[in-house]
């Protein structure tokens, strides 16, 4: 395989990001890169489901994080847990693996759902519903006290997955002063990419890929050429649905506990802006740009001291949001294709 | 029931106060090559739109192969045999040409998403029929040194070459061209017309949009003509030449 030099351009600019964590830190560098490279995981895998939404499919999708609500809330429930205003615990449930699943299949049923009268939308309409339709389930789950423990969110249930912790996470952990629960959610968030990416290297230039992005160039032309584009959308939206699902799992389980406040539109723009920087329509685009992201985003609180004296949290979010919006104005000039994208499949053209 | 191929009886589609298509009765046999012309606004590519699915007509019934088709998708009409082109014309712009081939041509069954996680061998076998199928055409239409292209690469004939190539991968019976020489160099508008001749006398049936009328006469069998939605005209090219309707549709009423 030819390795391109915007790859290795990639790879350069992540490896130096990582390189500034340890510069800007000296005292534990290592913590704060575990965490970030968490986040970096479980965000990459939000943004690699995207990708097939709006990269291969042209579906303008900006109800992302109600998908991966639909995978949290889903598996979360189905396992012993605790949740609402007295933290009224259940202590039966599904074993891990099983509830994921479900919930990961109950993510893509919601796509379908959501998809079903929305799908016939083109462009702009399509993102209208979707990020309608992401509030209106993130202010369902809200009010829906009973079941989902409303505001006061769902607590007790990181021992699902921390049960079947390896041990040699434990040892390791110890030497690098990690938390060893947060390195078992990183390593099962990188190893899901892993496999996502593989599966979806496989699709890439099958006759599927082939019809999905030919549904994302001329709907018209899909149908005319007797193909039904419809029930293409809908299977990719079931794909990037059930994908994000599974990185909603994961990000509840690197939070320790859930509430509806996690699924606000901001984590729908974020993963937007890590599909974007990673380039669109690419397979392992969005890991590297997550990374970078992450860095940024992480790294944020050292500009905000330079910035203000003993910046607050609320200054410290703001500049956060200032640096997003940066990065992401910036990106549309200076290198819409992303880091990975190409320029002549330049996918940011919404019809 | 008629032994047309495709049958339109009181076709009418109309856009507020406005008839865009209104026929009362027209069908088209098998093998023909028939031009439909008209004057701007005529409602041409409304009654293609009518029977290709794209539009539901407000009333009366068409019917392809005998099958009252008035409500299909246009997916479904496609897959029984009939397929048309755009007046503007659609390419899939960031494909290769030749994955704009391989799209048209293969089968929904192949696009499968299960059959394309698993990668059979049998699908394999498909694939590489379905590219000798697509290196042949764009062979024939001389657009092979372009296959790897993107197709917005193209200059506006080959994207028409490119968008007839596609509709023929996968040997359709009824053609519908919707202005296949529109904004086309004379040079290349040539080799579309003997290749839309060499179609019909390989026995498909074709439908044409064109405002060439030189073109249109001189290798339609048959001739449709509309003006304000209305059928005012139907003959072979001597016949329309000459006939009154037309000339009046064309180039206004005579005043005595």
């Amino acid at each position: 395989m030819k390795i391109s030099n915007k790859f290795l351009f990639a790879v350069f600019l992540t490896g130096f990001s990582i390189y500034l964590v340890f510069a800007l830190n000296p005292e534990g560098a290592s913590r704060i890169l575990l965490n970030l490279l968490t986040f970096a995981g479980i965000y990459g895998l939000s943004a690699i489901g995207l990708n097939v939404h709006f990269g291969w499919t042209g579906l303008l999708n900006f109800g992302h994080a109600s998908f991966m609500g639909v995978g949290a809330y889903v598996t979360l429930l189905l396992m012993p847990h605790a949740a609402g205003r007295e933290g009224e615990i259940t202590s039966t449930g599904l074993p891990f693996i099983v509830a994921l699943i479900i919930g990961i299949l109950s993510a893509a049923l919601f796509g379908l759902l959501l998809g079903l009268p929305a799908i016939r939308l083109r462009g702009d309409y399509l993102a209208i519903v979707t990020i309608a339709a992401a509030e209106i389930f993130r202010l369902l789950v809200r009010d829906l006290e009973s079941i989902t423990g409303g505001v006061y969110g769902i607590i007790n249930y990181t021992e699902n997955l921390q049960k079947y912790r390896p041990n040699f996470i434990n040892n390791f952990s110890e030497s690098l002063e990690f938390s060893p629960s947060q390195a078992w959610v990183c390593l099962v968030a990188w190893v899901s990419i892993l496999f996502t990416v593989l599966f979806l290297k496989r699709l890439n230039n099958s006759p599927w890929g082939r019809a999905l992005r030919a549904v994302r160039e001329d709907e018209d032309a899909v149908r005319a050429m007797g193909k039904n584009a419809v029930w293409l959308k809908l299977q990719s939206f079931m794909l990037g649905a059930g994908i994000a699902g599974l990185s909603g799992v994961l990000l509840a389980f690197n939070y320790g506990s859930l509430e509806t406040t996690v699924f606000v539109p901001l984590l729908t723009f974020y993963v937007w802006a890590i599909m974007i920087l990673g380039g669109v329509g690419t397979i392992t685009g969005p890991i590297f740009g997550s990374i970078i992201f992450w860095v940024i985003i992480s790294e944020t609180d050292r500009l905000a001291f330079i910035l203000f004296e003993n910046a607050n949290g609320q200054q410290l979010a703001g500049v956060r949001f200032l640096l997003v919006g940066l990065l992401i104005m910036a990106l549309m000039i200076f290198r819409p294709s992303g880091l990975l994208g190409k320029k002549e499949e330049l996918l940011l053209d919404v019809k | 029931m008629s032994n047309s191929l495709i049958e339109v009886n009181n076709l009418k589609k109309t856009f507020g106060g406005l008839t865009a298509v209104d026929v009362k009765q027209l069908g088209f046999n098998k093998g023909e090559l028939t031009s439909i012309i008209g004057p701007n606004g005529a409602g041409k590519t409304t009654f293609f739109d009518l029977i290709s699915g794209f539009q539901n007509p407000d009333g009366g019934d068409i019917h392809l192969k005998n099958k009252d088709i008035s409500n299909f998708q246009p997916y479904k009409i496609a897959r029984m045999g009939m397929v048309r082109t755009f007046q503007l014309t659609k390419v899939f712009d960031r494909m290769t040409v030749l994955e704009n081939l391989l799209f048209s041509g293969s089968e929904i069954s192949n696009d499968s998403l299960f059959k394309s996680v698993i990668k059979s061998k049998s699908q394999k076998k498909y694939e590489e029929n379905l590219k000798d199928k697509a290196n042949n055409i764009m062979e024939d239409l001389n657009i092979l040194h372009m296959a790897d292209s993107y197709a917005r690469e193209l200059s506006g004939g080959q994207k028409k070459l490119l968008e007839l190539a596609r509709s023929i991968i996968n040997e359709p019976e009824i053609l519908l061209l919707d202005e296949p020489l529109a904004g086309v160099n004379p040079k290349l508008a040539e080799d579309i017309l003997s290749l839309i001749k060499k179609l019909s006398n390989e026995g498909i049936t074709i439908l044409m949009v064109e405002h060439n009328i030189e073109a249109v006469m001189k290798i339609s069998e048959r001739i449709v003509v509309l003006a304000e939605g209305s059928l005012i005209a139907d003959g072979n090219p001597n016949e329309i030449r000459t006939d009154r309707n037309v000339i009046e549709a064309y180039l206004g009423k005579d005043n005595d």
